[in-house]
């Protein structure tokens, strides 16, 4: 290359080199090259990494049962299934919770979760009382604390009716303090 | 502010030698639009491994797995598509890249002495890169992979001796299934990009021990040199930058093929493999009975042993190529031969006759009356009935079709295929359909 142009060519060491506005011009192209890969990258790559952070967790409502069948007063354990997916997999995900009709007829659903600690309570028809077999809180028909280590009242659950049928969106809760909060 | 970092290190590590050594490399004659090819190739590598890396974080290498974790990187993760088409079409780039890159080096002699080992490591280079294709060809776990690399281990599995050793090791056993599916992850995601980089490191050692070979003149001295930056990173650079616009380009445009989930036991499944392994598809076609193996594995390591001492065969020392008619014509001829093959192979693969409008109302009759239920094609539908994949080429006679649906007893006695309400245009159509179902040629 060029003997000629040693205007913008100079020998450094032996072998020529590009120099000034020439040098220059090189410079700045590669750097936009390689910002135009970089950027062309980074955003793809980093948007797949964090793409899930922003994936909510779909609750569903979840059909338990016609309300005409649960009685009056009495709380019935009710089975809520779902299909919950994890990543690329999905699972059946099988829970019971606790369904309290009101002589009025509007439906209070409890979470089966004891807040104490996260042992699954029973409901005890002699006593009257929700009962927890673990370390013995025990809860009124509305979910108040009526004995016992429990920090908080039973966490009660969504739930609508439509159409005659009871509808349960399933929850977590953190065990142990004295808010419902929800996990 | 980024020069004065630079001083603060320089001052402290003395790194204004580091800089001389890799920036101020002279080359010979100057720097040149013919010579980016080796940076193009080594880009293309660093991007299969940061996208690679990426899908490795959603894809799960087990055959439960597999495929619903390709699915999910394609439907559920934002950019999940555009990375893996980044990572399927940088592929066939690479393989583009290393094949110019060989073919100047060719061309320009620049394999003869003093770079013979440049040129070995070069080719061993290559064939792990076509190994990187063949390894990572099976990880989504659909028909295609798995019946591509049925294929592909099979042909190992007739060397003789060694053969079924050899196909077994690959697979992990008696048949292909998880345990292959995981080494070849491993293999794939492991092994390779060690031994590659490993490679890359020895190919650029010997560059920079002997020098960039430069032009054929055969009065070096008169030459010039350049230095490596700026001029030719600026070339190197605007050639990578527009490769990979490209390669983006090509992602965002043609959503990647992902075929049904491997299915083991659906034998009609006809494979074709990527493009770049073609022409020996198409090779494989001509070479019948008791010459198969020259085919399978004779020639291939024929091919590969003589491109590997290549060096030592072409002992011609002179680099200018209108003086080395035997070496440019042989290497023409095994140009002509591959490029034939593949073409040929890309003819039949699209010269699908024109599709007969018949048949697309065949096949809405055939969906609308449920003959999925009973019937498979393509490994689709159910199996209590015959597999219609082939009923073309297995019962080519349209009188009988015709007679068959307006009562199936009538020509198949005892079967309990029901009859139905079609009407004559309905009838017509519903043959025609299966008159089109043919094996691939």
């Amino acid at each position: 290359m060029s003997q000629h142009q040693l205007s913008d060519h100079q020998p450094e060491g032996g072998f020529s080199t590009p120099v000034g506005s020439r040098r220059t011009f090189f410079q700045w192209v590669t750097l936009a090259a390689a910002g135009v890969v970089g950027m062309g990258l980074a955003i793809p790559l980093l948007g797949s990494l964090i793409s899930p952070a922003f994936t909510r967790r779909r609750l569903a409502w979840v059909d338990v049962g016609a309300i005409d069948e649960l009685p009056a007063g009495r709380p019935t354990q009710l089975d809520h299934v779902t299909t919950t997916r994890d990543g690329w997999m999905e699972a059946k995900s099988r829970k019971a919770v606790w369904a309290v009709k009101h002589p009025q007829g509007e439906v209070t659903v409890f979470s089966p979760i004891c807040t104490h600690l996260g042992c699954g309570y029973r409901w005890d028809n002699a006593e009257n009382k929700f009962l927890c077999p673990c370390h013995g809180s025990s809860f009124g028909i509305n979910g108040q604390v009526l004995g016992g280590p429990a920090p908080r009242p039973l966490d009660r659950l969504p739930a609508k009716v439509e159409s005659g049928r009871l509808l349960v969106m399933y929850k977590d809760f953190k065990s142990g303090l004295a808010e419902s909060i929800e996990l | 502010m980024a020069s004065r970092l630079y001083d603060w290190l320089d001052s402290r590590l003395n790194l204004k030698p580091v800089q001389r050594t890799l920036l101020d490399e002279p080359i010979p004659g100057g720097a040149s639009w013919i010579y980016v090819f080796g940076s193009v190739t080594l880009f293309l590598f660093v991007l299969q491994a940061a996208t690679g890396m990426f899908l490795a974080i959603y894809y799960a290498p087990t055959p439960d797995h597999a495929y619903d974790s390709i699915r999910f990187i394609e439907t559920e993760i934002t950019f999940g598509w555009l990375v893996r088409g980044l990572h399927h079409w940088g592929a066939s780039a690479m393989v583009v890249a290393i094949g110019l890159h060989m073919l100047q080096t060719f061309l320009y002699g620049a394999y003869k002495s003093p770079r013979e080992a440049m040129w070995m490591v070069g080719v061993v280079l290559f064939l792990l890169v076509m190994t990187f294709a063949f390894t990572g060809y099976l990880l989504p776990w659909d028909q295609t992979a798995y019946w591509a690399t049925q294929i592909g281990i099979n042909m190992v599995g007739t060397i003789p001796l060694v053969g079924d050793f050899f196909s077994r090791v690959l697979r992990g056993g008696e048949v292909l299934g998880a345990l292959t599916l995981s080494r070849f992850f491993a293999i794939h995601v492991l092994f390779l990009p060690a031994i590659l980089v490993g490679g890359i490191a020895l190919h650029l050692f010997v560059l920079r021990r002997v020098g960039p070979a430069g032009p054929w003149a055969d009065d070096r001295a008169s030459l010039g040199s350049e230095t490596f930056a700026p001029r030719q990173v600026y070339m190197d650079a605007v050639v990578i930058a527009a490769v990979f616009l490209v390669v983006a380009m090509l992602a965002f445009s043609i959503p990647l093929p992902l075929t049904d989930k491997a299915d083991p036991s659906d034998t009609s499944f006809v494979p074709v493999p990527e493009w770049y392994f073609l022409f020996y598809y198409e090779l494989l076609k001509y070479v019948h009975g008791p010459l198969e193996p020259l085919a399978t594995w004779v020639l291939p390591l024929c091919v590969i042993l003589i491109m590997l001492f290549w060096p030592f065969i072409d002992r011609n020392p002179v680099r200018n190529p209108i003086r080395r008619p035997v070496a440019l014509g042989s290497g023409l001829l095994f140009l002509l031969v591959v490029f034939g093959l593949l073409g040929i192979s890309i003819k039949q693969l699209y010269a699908v006759p024109r599709t007969d409008p018949a048949v697309a109302r065949g096949k809405a009759v055939y969906a609308q009356f449920g003959c999925v239920g009973c019937h498979r094609i393509h490994g689709e539908g159910g199996a209590v009935a015959p597999d219609l994949s082939t009923i073309g080429d297995t019962r080519p006679d349209r009188a009988w079709h015709l007679k068959h649906f307006r009562d199936p007893q009538s020509v198949a006695p005892g079967s309990f295929m029901p009859k139905f309400p079609l009407t004559d245009q309905q009838l017509n159509d519903l043959t025609t359909y299966m008159l089109s179902l043919k094996r691939a040629t």
